[in-house]
């Protein structure tokens, strides 16, 4: 649901998150990121960052500068001044990932977790159940069968949280109980709607099942595409995950060792709100692929 | 230049606030656990409150003076000595070139810090120079001090024999027992009265599956409210699960049973609910506290928090200097 009011919750005593609603709907990003936007331009006083999400917007503010009830009626005011997202177009990246698909390294760190931290039913299989898909092979195909929009940035540095764009693709799952203490790099999982690509070696909560051997940030901005950032990603880019071999995955993992591998990023294409609303109007999300 | 004799279990270069500005990439501000230590420590030596100094975790370093100047070690007493003689702690004193500082263990607290006129001079990225150890960024190559390493150090014209006020120094607990603020939000609307009752009442250890991403507590289970399983399938089914959101620094986030304290490092964003979240003011008794300590959570509203943070803001000041 998308709130009438946005919801103003307090974080300790200098953050303030605002919930525009509790669903996971390109709408509300766009809200998120629209204010994170205007606030960075009318550079509101005591404001020291933001992180948009899918349907919130956290903000970390200087209670000195100024005060949550002052903070709330700012934002109030700028959230009326945010546009229809209907008239919205905007320049969108489009990134092709070769993935490897129930891949033994994602396999090697789930029984490493049901055997250290407690029993669960294997992630591809669990997910495939949950979401009433014939097999882990449908599962490959469902979630390849999509591009992914990027709303946010976080958890990690340059980590994309995603949101299927194909409502086709669309499948759910819970997060781990407890979390995993590590994930391999370049891991591929989902939990709740959204699907992640991990940084780095590092603990998670997503089911896991797939893995990319193209690094997503670079301290050391060995590759062109790093330029402007040692995070890959922006939000309104998209991902596309192409299923490949271990084998291939091996190669281009010499390749980027090497320094030679050439990201496949096509850039001429804008996003245009009002065709994709339309498009997902003549769509079935019960027909998966 | 600060030569590393001994590094210590995990001493690291810290700046205050440390990195702001990249939260909506995922990069965490980082810095001291105990800002206030490590802010008295600077004014102490004559730098700015935030200037970069080091943080010495449980066990710190033994580090070799190159040339002539004024330090000064704060918070934890990991029973400093200067070429073999104790040094007070909390008061700035002249050291000469040659000379080595070494540090123990904690015998109070768990975090010592040492601020040197001048301040650490290391190369800053993003804007701060303080140590992101799990992303390999900030501080000296990224990670924690190194034997034989050497820390840059500016230039400063400090002045020795200036004290800390007995008042002014964080009283580090000595029971074992740590009374940590916190502020309901902001998805305390998650949990249900009883969980809510017992989250304020009960003893939370603190795990030793801690650092300075996340410190882990153990005590009893959650109980949720009707929100926590009336709720779209995208949130994830588990009560805990909800639809990936900022996270404040400071957040207690429910991870499934397992509450952690989303600390200096930590991560930005996810998908578990943060019924509380910690204040600023109180992020040195974090810092200060030792695994296998107890936290007793004190519920206190937004305006508290702030008018803690802003006392805070006082000490950490010349006025606290005698």
């Amino acid at each position: 649901m998308i709130y009438e009011e946005p919801r103003y919750l307090p974080g300790g005593d200098r953050y303030m998150l605002i919930e525009f609603g509790n669903e996971m709907n390109l709408e509300l990003n766009f809200k998120a990121q629209g204010l994170a936007d205007a606030i960075a331009e009318q550079k509101i006083k005591g404001v020291i960052e933001t992180a948009p999400c899918f349907a919130s917007m956290l903000i970390h503010y200087e209670p000195e500068e100024i005060s949550f009830g002052d903070l709330q009626g700012e934002m109030h005011t700028l959230i009326g001044s945010l546009g229809p997202s209907d008239t919205i177009e905007l320049d969108s990246r489009l990134f092709l990932f070769p993935t490897v698909y129930l891949d033994p390294w994602t396999k090697e760190c789930v029984a490493d977790y049901i055997e250290k931290i407690t029993p669960k039913q294997t992630d591809p299989e669990f997910v495939a159940e949950l979401n009433g898909l014939e097999d882990v092979q449908q599962l490959v195909r469902v979630h390849s069968g999509t591009e992914y929009w990027v709303a946010s940035l976080g958890f990690w540095p340059g980590l994309p949280f995603l949101m299927p764009l194909d409502p086709r693709s669309m499948i759910t799952a819970p997060k781990y109980n407890p979390p995993r203490t590590w994930t391999p790099k370049g891991t591929v999982g989902m939990g709740g709607a959204a699907t992640a690509i991990y940084p780095e070696h590092l603990p998670g909560g997503y089911q896991i099942f797939a893995r990319t051997p193209v690094p997503i940030w670079d301290t050391e901005k060995r590759f062109p595409a790093f330029e402007r950032s040692i995070c890959l990603f922006q939000p309104a880019d998209r991902i596309r995950f192409i299923p490949c071999s271990v084998e291939e995955f091996e190669a281009i993992e010499r390749k980027v060792e090497e320094g030679t591998y050439e990201y496949n990023i096509i850039e001429y294409q804008r996003f245009s709100v009002a065709n994709y609303k339309a498009w997902i109007g003549t769509l079935d999300a019960s027909k998966r692929f | 230049m600060l030569k590393v004799i001994k590094p210590g279990l995990e001493t690291s270069v810290q700046d205050w606030p440390g990195r702001y500005g990249f939260w909506n990439q995922g990069f965490p501000p980082s810095g001291p656990m105990d800002s206030w230590s490590l802010r008295l420590a600077n004014v102490l030596v004559g730098n700015e409150p935030g200037d970069a100094g080091l943080e010495c975790q449980f066990m710190g370093p033994t580090l070799e003076f190159e040339r002539d100047g004024v330090i000064a070690v704060t918070g934890g007493d990991m029973q400093p000595k200067l070429d073999g003689e104790p040094v007070p702690l909390w008061e700035s004193l002249a050291v000469k070139a040659g000379q080595t500082l070494a540090l123990s263990f904690a015998k109070t607290g768990a975090r010592g810090y040492i601020a040197v006129a001048g301040g650490i001079q290391t190369t800053p990225w993003l804007g701060s120079r303080s140590t992101f150890h799990k992303a390999g960024v900030g501080g000296m190559e990224g990670r924690a001090l190194q034997v034989g390493q050497s820390v840059p150090v500016g230039d400063g014209q400090g002045r020795a024999g200036r004290r800390v006020k007995e008042a002014a120094r964080t009283p580090i607990s000595t029971t074992k027992r740590w009374e940590i603020e916190v502020v309901p939000g902001p998805n305390d609307d998650w949990i249900d009265e009883a969980g809510k009752e017992r989250f304020l009442s009960v003893d939370w250890k603190l795990s030793g599956k801690s650092d300075r991403t996340g410190f882990r507590l153990e005590g009893p289970d959650w109980t949720f409210s009707e929100k926590a399983y009336d709720k779209l399938p995208e949130h994830g089914s588990e009560p805990s699960n909800i639809l990936d959101q900022g996270y404040p620094c400071g957040a207690i986030n429910l991870a499934g049973q397992t509450p952690i304290i989303l600390v200096n490092d930590g991560p930005s964003m996810g998908g578990f609910i943060n019924p509380y979240t910690v204040p600023q003011a109180a992020f040195w008794k974090l810092g200060q506290s030792k695994p296998g300590e107890v936290y007793n959570f004190k519920a206190v509203s937004v305006d508290q928090a702030q008018a803690l943070a802003h006392a805070m803001r006082e000490v950490c000041s010349e006025a606290s200097i005698e």
